[in-house]
Parts: C-alpha cells; structure tokens; sequence
C-alpha cells in the first residue's frame, strides 16, 4: 500500500539523516548504558545529587511531619515475641558505657533550655512520676524489628514539670556515651508514646541497653533514641545529631 | 511521552533497585529479633555490593527516598497518559488474552506456524506489562507500609506487619526485577527494532514480530524456523 511505503520510507530517511542506523544505536547505547553501571555500581552517585538527595530529604520530613499524629499508635502484634538478650545492644564507645558514681557522682537527668524549672531527676524520683509501660515494636534503621516492653516516664511529663516555653520547638536528647546525642522536632518528642525509659522487660534497665536511662519511642527510628541518657534540651531550633549528622536523616521517623 | 516515561522509568527503577539492595544488605534477613522467618533460605547471605548503588545505608536511603518520587511521578504520569489517550486498550488484558497467550507460547515452542495475529502487543506482553503496573503498585504500598509503619501503621497490618511488608516488598521487588528482565531479553531476541522505535518514535511497520514471524532468537535459528513463506511478492 502505498500510504504504509510511504511511512517506511520517511523512517529511514529521518534516521539516516540522524546517522543513527541500528548497529551503531546499538553500540553506543549498549557502550554507554554499560559504562554508567559500572561506574554506578556499589557508589554512592554522583556529588552533583547531593543537593538534590538533601532537596528531597526536607521534602520527605515535611510528609512525615504532616503523617505523624498524636493519635497513631504502635502496638506489637499480639503473636510477637519479646527479643530480651537476642535484642541487638548498640553504643558507640568502645565498650559499654558505664556510668561511674565514684567518678562523677549519682547518676542525674537534667531538663533544661527552654523551660521555666529546670530539674535535674535522680533515678528515684524518675521512677515516682507517673509510669508508663508499652509493648512496642522497635524499628532499626538497619530493618531488623524487635519487641519489648519499655516502662517509663513520659516526655511530655517531664517537658509539662519543666514548663518548656513557648518558643521550644525541638528537643535534644543528650548521652554519657561519648558525644552522643540526637535533636527531635517537639511533636514527635511530646508523642504518647515517647518515654525516658527505665524499664525493659519487667527489669530495670541493664547497661547493655542503656541504663540508667533512655528515650524511647516507636515513632521514631532506633539511632534517634538516645541510650545513655543525662540531659533533655528543649530548644528553639534543631541541634543535629550523632548519626544524622553523618548522613542519615535528621527526621529519622516511622 | 510514553517514551519519556519509560526511559526516566527504567533509569530510576534501577537505582531503586541498587539502593533497596543495599538497604536490604544492612539486614539481609527478615525475622523479628529473636524469632525465626519461615520463607526466606537465604536469610543472613548479603547482596553482593557490586550489584547495590547507594554506597552505604545512608547513602541508599537517600537515593531510595528521593528517587521513589521520580518514580512515583512518572508512574501517574504514564498512566494519565494512557487513559488519557485510550492506549490503555493496548495493553490491559481483555477476554481472550488467557488463549492467545497460549497459542504465542505454542508459536514460540514451534508447536505452530504462524505468529498469532495481535494488535500493538501480543497477549504475552500485555499480560506482562499489566503485571508489571500491578507489582509496580503492590511496591509503593508495601514500600509505604515499611517507611512508616507507624504513621500509616493500617497499611502495614493490612500486609501482615512490618515484617511481612518487608518482606512483600522485596518478593514484588524481585518479581519486578525478573518481568524486567524477560522483557529486556525478549526486546533483544523478538523485536530489536522497537528498541529503536522506543528511542526514535519510528516503527517500520513491516519489521513487527507477527510479519516477521519471528520466534525468540529466530535469526540464531536454523532457516525452517526463520520466517513463513512470503505473504504476498508484493
């Protein structure tokens, strides 16, 4: 048909006006498909996305933001098992971190910034607020899962005694294991489900997982969950954080 | 504009791919800690890093989050398009397919002549392009379900939990992966000239598997299985 010919002989004439016939197409296609693999493969891309990967970190956190609600919940499913000693025990000192009474005197968490009392809790008087105990599925960056049940105090508790200000958007969750130490915005931070625990698994809490104390909350990441806790800060702006500022996101949620 | 879809698809289905394998490699298992996983033998055995892009967990991660909105993006994209331009029909599978779909699979094991007539697509492509749409959705839901099994905690139970949604998420993954691959090999094998039409936009109607009569690889065939007796001298 004359029409159909027609078609066939304008296609070739449009690639061979490009110089593109298959052979060649192929080739170059194949060559530098090939050649972007291999310099892909096992990299972590080309610098020039950084800006980009950072652009859609902050748009991811806006979603997040926008998804977390008081109101959700994590429950362990009912058919999960407490992980107890197979649950994976992180620090970053070399060793456990231990705190040394004789060394620094007792143990005590402070609550300061940007809050009209600031206190600083023994472990007691820790424990004498009101208690919270949950069976909540942990969620590890790495995408290992594990349960236990966490008692402690809440968050929100502790910012209502300090009566953190107006202006304190953001918490900092400070450690005695070196440096460490992760910054929340304050909704997660003020979330039901957000405690410094004391308490794992009907025990106090060993040094393995963070005694004398920790922050722990389903709504957020494991590496956001400061072990080894002394210090709440309520800030006005965000303070980074051990892992996140190398390179894991600052929001961190789940 | 399908097309354009596709390459900027295809690109960032890769790396979804590398920097999933490379967040899968932090974990390379999917029990709960201290319980067992019943349906994974591999559990504990890496992904090795030359097949995973992302360079670290973090490096990944940030691929994976920002690459799932290109992704995303082109997905309703191509799909608006689609419906848009009616060209759904040519692939969503309609009554019939199951039976031509067998009897392309009797053409390619020579259990007959001639290539089935067909419209765009034959019944084997429009049944693997509209799984690959199904697996493509399954992997944002149970991709959503594990980024936040929390805020959308509903999605993640609806796929049996974090680890059953981790764990749907990397079988479509693999799923994906493979309609991929068979797509990539029948191109090269039965049609090499639409990957040049992909590219150009120009198809030459007459070099289409079904007037070719071409099988898999036919032209590594001996000649009895290369082509049918001319149609007409024209």
């Amino acid at each position: 048909m004359p029409g159909d010919r027609w078609q066939v002989e304008a296609a070739r004439h449009a690639a061979e006006r490009f110089g593109i016939d298959r052979r060649r197409f192929l080739a170059a296609a194949g060559g530098s498909l090939g050649a972007l693999l291999l310099a892909a493969c096992n990299s972590s891309g080309p610098k020039g996305a950084r800006a980009l990967l950072e652009f859609a970190e902050r748009k991811n956190e806006g979603v997040e933001r926008l998804l977390l609600r008081h109101s959700v919940m994590d429950h362990a499913p009912r058919s999960a098992k407490l992980a107890r000693n197979a649950f994976p025990s992180y620090y970053v000192s070399d060793s456990v971190p231990m705190w040394d009474a004789a060394l620094r005197g007792a143990w005590t968490l402070e609550v300061s910034g940007l809050v009209r009392r600031p206190l600083r809790l023994s472990l007691d008087d820790l424990v004498k607020l009101p208690r919270v105990t949950q069976r909540v599925e942990h969620f590890c960056v790495e995408g290992w899962s594990a349960v236990a049940e966490r008692a402690g105090v809440r968050v929100s508790e502790l910012a209502r005694l300090a009566g953190a200000t107006a202006d304190a958007q953001y918490v900092d969750f400070q450690s005695f294991d070196r440096d460490y130490h992760e910054s929340w915005d304050l909704e997660s931070a003020t979330h039901p489900q957000t405690l410094v625990v004391y308490g794992q698994d009907g025990h106090m809490l060993s040094p393995a997982y963070g005694a004398p104390a920790r922050v722990f909350s389903p709504v957020k990441l494991g590496y956001k969950n400061t072990k080894y806790l002394t210090r709440i800060a309520f800030l006005p702006r965000r303070n980074g954080g051990y892992w996140s500022d190398q390179g894991y996101e600052w929001y961190g949620g789940t | 504009m399908v097309r354009l879809t596709h390459w900027v698809s295809a690109l960032a289905i890769l790396v979804m791919v590398g920097s999933g394998l490379r967040i899968f490699d932090a974990y390379p298992a999917f029990a709960r800690k201290g319980e067992t996983f019943c349906c994974y033998p591999w559990a504990g055995h890496a992904i090795p890093a030359k097949l995973t892009f992302g360079g670290w967990l973090a490096g990944a991660r940030n691929w994976h989050f920002a690459m799932m909105w290109v992704l995303v993006a082109t997905g309703l994209v191509y799909v608006g398009f689609l419906f848009l331009h009616g060209e759904w029909r040519d692939i969503a599978p309609r009554r019939g397919d199951a039976r031509d779909a067998w009897e392309m699979v009797r053409f390619y094991l020579f259990a007959r002549r001639d290539h089935p007539r067909q419209g765009k697509h034959n019944a084997l492509q429009k049944g693997a392009y509209s799984a690959m749409t199904v697996v493509a959705v399954l992997l944002v839901l149970t991709g959503l379900a594990i980024w936040k099994p929390v805020s959308l905690g509903w999605l993640t139970r609806l796929f049996g939990g974090y680890v059953w949604a981790r764990y749907w998420h990397f079988a479509a993954m693999a799923l994906l992966v493979l309609l991929v691959v068979v797509h990539v090999v029948m191109v090269l094998a039965v049609d090499p000239y639409a990957l040049r039409s992909m590219i150009t936009g120009w198809y030459d109607p007459r070099l289409s598997p079904q007037e070719r009569n071409a099988r898999p690889f036919y032209h590594l065939l001996p000649r009895w299985g290369r082509h049918k007796e001319a149609p007409d001298a024209r």
